[in-house]
This record gives C-alpha cells, structure tokens and sequence, in this order.
C-alpha cells in the first residue's frame, strides 16, 4: 500500500533509555499508548533505544501534536521534513523550515547551526561537508539568517539515512514513564482540586488508573457527580483511558452518623471510602491507591489520621501531593486544566456529615475499634456493588 | 410519575392559547412594522392595537409602554441614564432588591456613584421613613422592588414614592422606578395611582414566553443602544410581534381575573401553611407570614426546615415529581483553603438565621394550581421531610 504521508515526527524519550533489561517493555508501551491516543487515525510508530518516530498518514497534525504534548514518557517531540538524497533538495525543504521560523522572529533575524549525521556512508558528502554547504546554501538564500554555532536560536537537525530526515526546534513532552508500565492504581477522586493532581501525578509515573468516586444523593447533587465524570474526561487522554466507578455512598453516611460518635465520622468515612478503594484494586488488579491528601490539610490529613485510615488497606497509599503547598497544587491543577472544573461550585452538602470539631489525633486502637464496631462491611461492599461504571475513552468522545 | 409544578415565580408555565396566537401572528404578521407597505401597515397597527390595551390594563398611557426584552433589561434602561451621564448623584435601592437591580447598582457603585440601601423593617417592609434616613440631597435615581420574588413580600411603594417625592418640597423630584416583574399578575398593578416614574415587567412571568418584558415610563429616557429608533428609540431593534401580542393577550385574560386567582392563592397558601406547621421546627419567613398578611403575596411561600437542607430537599421532592425551588445553596465548603461562603442575602437582611436560610425552599403558586396537589405535596413533604430527619438524627 502507498500511503501519503502527511506528517512525520521525531520523538525523544528520557528515563525510558536508561531502564536496563524492562526497556524494551518500557518501549512497547509507549508505542502501544500513542496508538491507542491516535485512535481513528492511520499512524505508525516505529523506532527504540531513545528515538521513535511517528508517521500520521490521515488525520490533523495538530491532533497529533497535542497527543505527543500529553503523552507520558515522551520528553521532546519535532516534526520532521523528509527529503531526497541529494543537496538540491535537502537545501529546498531546509530552506522552507527556516524561513517559516525567520518568518514568525520578532525581529526578522535569526541565527542557527547544522547539526548533521550521515548514517548512509555512500552519500557523497561526510557530516561535516554535509553541514559546510548547507550552511552556505541557506544563508546566501535567506535574508536575516545567521550562523551562531555556539548559541543559535535554532538547531537544524539533518539526518541521512534510507532518506533524509531534517527538523529544527522540539516541542517538550511532559515527560515521565508511559502509563501502564508500573501497573494500576485506583484513584479516590472526589470533585476538589487535590485528588485530579494526585492522579496525574502517579499516571506521570507510569500507573494506570481507574477511579472511584462517592455520590452520596440526594446529600449530594447529581452535578456535582457530572462535575467529577467531567474531571475524569480531563484526566483520560493522559491516562490512555479511564474507568470511573460512581459508588452510591448514602446508606454507608447514614450508617455512620448513627453509629459513630460525631467527632470520629470524618475518619470513619474516609476510612470506609479506602476499603472500598481496596475492593476495587483487588478486582481491577491494581497494586496500590492513590488519594490527594497533603499533610495537615485538613483533620484527615495528619500523620495520626492516615495511620488510621490507611491501616483498612494493605495495599500501598500513594500520596503525591503530601508535601505540596495549596498554592502549588493548585499551579498543577491550573496546567493540567482541571482547575476550573474543580472549583465549579457544586459542592457536597457535608455539613450533614462533617463535623465541627474532628479528631485529628486520633488513638490509634480506639479508632479502629470504633470502625470495627460501626459494622459498614455490608454497606461498603454493596455500594461497591452496585457501583455505576463509566469508561472514558482517551480521545474526544464526539469524534 | 406526577408532576406538580409549584415555582411559578420561577416562571409561569405558558399559556398554550396564547402561544398559539402569537404563533399566527408571527406567520400572518411579519411584516416589519417600520415598513411603509401593507404588510409593515398591518403589523405597525397589531402593535398600536397590542400596546393600548397592555397600557389600558395598567392604566397609564400607550406612549408610556415601551417593549424590552426583559426585566433585566429594562431594570438596565432605568440605570444606564446615570451612566449615560444623562442624571448625576447617588442611587438609593431597597436592601432586598433583585439581582438584576442589585448588581446593576453595585456595577454603578464601582464606577462611582454612591449607592445607599434602605433596610426593612422586622416584617420586611421598608417603611418610608427608612426610605427617608438612606435618601438624601443627591438621591437621583430610587428603585424599590413591588414584590419580592424570594420571600413575597409586597413593598408599599406608592407611599414611599410620595414620601421620596415630598422630601425636597416638591422640588427636583429623584428618578422613582420599581422593579414590578413579580407583581405582574399577582398584584393589581395600576401605574396612575402608584406614581412612579418607570417599572419593570416581564412576560414570561405570566404566561408569556422568555424574551418580552415592558418598561413603563412617565417620560421618556435616553436608550442604551443605539440603533433604528423604535420604541422611540428608548430601545430600538425591531419589534418583538409575536411576542407582544401574547404578552398582551396573557394580560388581558389574567388581569381581569386577579382578585379571583388571589383568592385561591390565599385558600391554598393557608392549606399550605396550616399543613407544614405541623412539621416540628418548621419556620416561616418572615415569621409573620400568615396567610392573609396584606404585606405577604399569597402567590410565595417560604419556609424553611432544619436541619435538612433546602437543596436536599428540592432534589427529593424533585424526585417526587414536585418542583419547588431554593434561594440558598448550601454554605459548606467542599474544598479547605478557599471557604466559598454562599450567603442568602436577601435572607441574611431578614434576619434570618444561616441555618434556617440554608434549610429554606420556596414554594410558588400559579392559578392552575389546584388544591388536590396542595394537599398531595403537604403530605409528601411532610414524610420526606421526617424521613429525612430521622436519617440525620
């Protein structure tokens, strides 16, 4: 099959090269998550040891694009011009690239330097020569443009191989390991600004996770549960994809407030929330939670309040967020674009269920006996249950 | 599944017969009404025709009646004159103003002209002497809502008006509008008596749809756009037809019949009432609002429930096929560091309690309501209500 190729990218990957005998794994996995994004687009990823390469043969580029910016594992991306092997029409397409770039200069001047590579050993012209006449070539050719090989607004990459492969500027990735290589998480997402950043945080590190949000109707509105689906659907394109489990939590709160000495719900919740989160992990096959909290947040967040709650789980907890400032949180939410959705104000009525003076130095046994004896293992394992399921797909649904 | 519809003040469900004319007329009369052709002709005559009889029912003249798309917007045509440059000196609002008054004067206050509030009193109403403490030299525009659309409280604005008007000895009256977009329909409306200088209506409040309201002024103001000069270029932009002669026709079939739909109001609204003070801890606002209170439409009830909270219980009975409405959301703050504090504020000048404004609804009646679904919604909130309480303890 002859198939047009309408754009082609370079792609550099970070701590992916140094990964000894799994790098190969680490490899397959980005090529498999930048698939999946590409969904509905004829694209082929090809390459390893630090390089890949994308070739789109449909769709948009700038789709493209902005799933290289959003794919985890990658640290630099450019698109790359493809021409002949011979200097006419290197010279050409090189040309074409840079004047874009002297075009779009503030000042309407521009320096730059060759970087070239001869792979193919029959071209007639070594590295070195390669870059000499190129150098000449552009210059002579396009006004405004300078040599600086010391400090040059724009590296010009070439490259000769089976073709010649030439790009200037990279666009940065965000870094981090593909997503799925360091397994699955489970996500305790409620609608606020921390918990959407903690996710983000452990899918950049190569956890792929689903996520469990409590709806406690009618206590709490059916928007604020659209406005967490709709957090998820930020999250997904990241995450390669997102299952979103809606547990009805109502009976679980109102058992709790009968049967627990008000100072202690917050805990008990929230311990009751990670068991739940644990039942999910041991049928997804997750090998650990994940939650927002940041030390001394609020009650629940201290050192005392997550020995407890954390102590219903023998899975790991991570927390990335635990020695994050609000400020800084909130600077993450803001990038990653979750942040205006976080603080739409549909909030919980938990005043019902939050009270006014929690603990927040817990004892640690008389707390756990305080679980035991609430007795919710009926509740959380039936609103587990009876969970409502969502899959968000990793590309725009209405496409 | 039923469906009791009980937040008229919302707005009202349309009038099908209505909307059905106003469907012919915008086939039949589309002509521009600007235009000197026959179809224009017939068209300038429906709206001649339209806005006599809306000016007859509200007593005023049809060169006082001009068409808006709205309350806000006339509300906006009434300020925008101390905008515009045209008035200069200070605003005085009721303290329990709409927000489409409220927020048009704090926009004024921000641009710098002073807005003072007259507080009321106990029962709600703002007393014309009250209205005299926050007047003063320079009050240069006044505007005091008829009827409020949270709590049903009925301003006695005809004798603030005269006492605002008095105040300089006859001279150099202030500008006097009232917001009178709720009390279309459930007050009788008669704009001679009442002497003020502009009102706001709107139609979708009775029937008509979204999109028309009238601004009713002694004499004519600047407009706030510009444009082809209709309505004399108060607000100009080509008549709203179809629009009009609806609103028209909703008028001239309810106005009428107001004491008649009040009545029933009254018998229900005291239903209501005598069947939720049954629920222990109920409360009423303002507390003296009985049923037959003059001050107090007979068309809204609020009340209010602790513990449970208004938004909770407007899901359920939501759920339960009733449709009532919140003026407050609930006040937690589901995220720490940043307390978004939502406060009632009409409430809040009330006096009335965070708790209780939080544990609000307000329940709106129309003419089509009936009494069978009074009866059937006191019993199903007054169960919801228990088992609710009982859940929270």
């Amino acid at each position: 099959m002859n198939r047009e190729l309408t754009a082609h990218y370079l792609i550099r990957v970070g701590e992916i090269g140094l990964k000894g005998n799994n790098r190969r794994m680490f490899e397959q996995q980005l090529k498999e998550n930048i698939k999946r994004r590409l969904k509905g687009l004829e694209a082929r990823v090809t390459g390893g040891r630090g390089r890949f390469f994308l070739e789109l043969f449909s769709g948009n580029p700038a789709v493209a694009e902005e799933v290289l910016a959003s794919t985890f594992g990658i640290v630099a991306f450019a698109r790359v011009r493809v021409s002949d092997k011979d200097m006419e029409a290197i010279a050409a397409t090189a040309a074409e690239l840079l004047q874009k770039e002297v075009r779009a200069a503030a000042s309407g001047t521009l320096s730059f330097k060759i970087n070239a590579k001869r792979t193919d050993k029959s071209f007639l012209l070594n590295s070195y020569q390669i870059a000499v006449e190129l150098g000449d070539r552009l210059t002579r050719e396009i006004p405004g443009l300078t040599v600086d090989v010391k400090t040059p607004d724009i590296p010009l990459q070439v490259e000769v191989r089976d073709k010649v492969y030439i790009w200037g500027p990279q666009s940065t990735g965000p870094g981090g390991l593909p997503v799925g290589c360091a397994g699955k998480g489970i996500l305790l997402l409620s609608g606020g600004i921390d918990s959407p950043v903690a996710g983000w945080m452990m899918a950049k590190r190569g956890l792929k996770l689903d996520a469990v949000y409590f709806h406690a109707y009618p206590y709490t509105s059916d928007e604020a549960k659209e406005k967490v689906v709709q957090l998820a659907r930020i999250l997904a394109p990241w995450n390669g994809g997102m299952n979103l489990f809606v547990v009805p939590f109502t009976k679980t709160q109102l058992k709790i407030k009968e049967n627990v000495p008000k100072e202690a719900v917050t805990l008990i919740m929230r311990a009751g929330m990670m068991q739940v989160a644990h039942m999910a992990a041991e049928e997804r096959g997750a090998g650990a939670l994940v939650s927002g909290e940041a030390l001394s947040q609020v009650a629940s967040q201290t050192a005392g309040s997550m020995r407890f709650t954390g102590s219903v789980t023998d899975y790991p907890v991570f927390r990335p967020l635990i020695g994050m400032d609000k400020e800084e949180i909130i600077r993450t939410a803001e990038r990653i674009r979750t942040y205006e959705t976080s603080i739409l104000p549909y909030e919980d009525c938990c005043t019902i269920f939050s009270p006014k003076h929690p603990l927040t130095s817990p004892n640690f046994s008389k707390i756990q006996g305080i679980y035991r004896q609430a007795g919710l293992e009926k509740e959380l394992t039936e609103a587990y249950e009876k969970s409502e399921r969502i899959y968000i797909p990793p590309y725009p649904e209405t496409e | 599944m039923i469906s009791t519809y009980l937040d008229w003040a919302a707005t009202a469900p349309p009038d099908p017969e209505a909307l059905d004319y106003g469907h012919t007329v915008a086939l039949e009369y589309f002509g521009n009404p600007s235009s000197l052709h026959s179809y224009g002709k017939k068209a300038a005559e429906l709206l001649a025709e339209s806005r006599k009889r809306i000016a007859e029912l509200l007593n005023c003249r049809p060169e006082q009646i001009y068409f808006t798309s709205g309350g806000s917007e006339s509300n906006s045509i009434v300020f925008s004159q101390l905008l515009l440059g045209v008035r200069k000196g200070s605003i005085l609002i009721g303290a329990t103003e709409h927000p489409s008054v409220w927020e048009t004067a704090r926009a004024c206050a921000e641009l710098g002209y002073p807005v003072h509030e007259a507080k009321p009193e106990k029962d709600g109403r703002i007393s014309p002497d009250a209205a005299l403490q926050a007047f003063s030299s320079e009050t240069e525009l006044v505007s005091i809502m008829l009827l409020n659309n949270e709590t049903g409280i009925v301003q006695d604005v005809k004798s603030i008006a005269a006492a605002l008007r008095d105040a300089r000895g006859g001279k150099k009256p202030p500008h006097i509008h009232t917001d009178a977009v709720q009390a279309l329909g459930k007050e009788k409306i008669d704009l001679e008596d009442l002497r003020v200088d502009s009102a706001s209506f709107s139609g979708h409040k009775i029937g008509a749809p979204r999109g028309i309201g009238i601004l009713y002024l002694r004499r004519p103001l600047q407009g706030l756009f510009k444009g082809g000069g209709q309505e004399k270029g108060v607000r100009p932009g080509t008549e709203n037809l179809p629009g009009i002669t609806v609103l028209a026709r909703v008028m001239e079939k309810r106005l009428p019949l107001i004491e008649e739909h009040r009545e029933q109001a009254r018998r229900q609204k005291a239903r209501l009432m005598e069947g939720l003070s049954e629920i222990p801890g109920v409360l009423f606002i303002p507390e003296q609002a009985a049923g037959r209170d003059s001050h107090i439409s007979p068309f809204i009830l609020k009340c209010s429930f602790p513990p449970v909270p208004g938004e909770v219980l407007q899901r359920i009975l939501s759920d339960r096929g009733y449709a009532v409405s919140t003026g407050s959301a609930c006040s937690s703050s589901a995220d720490r560091g940043r307390k978004k504090e939502k406060i009632n504020r009409v409430l809040k000048v009330l006096g009335v309690s965070p708790q209780a404004a939080e544990s609000s609804i307000r329940i709106s009646l129309g003419p089509a309501t009936r009494d069978e679904e009074i009866e059937a919604f006191v019993e199903t909130a007054t169960r919801e209500i228990g088992t609710i309480k009982e859940q929270l303890g």
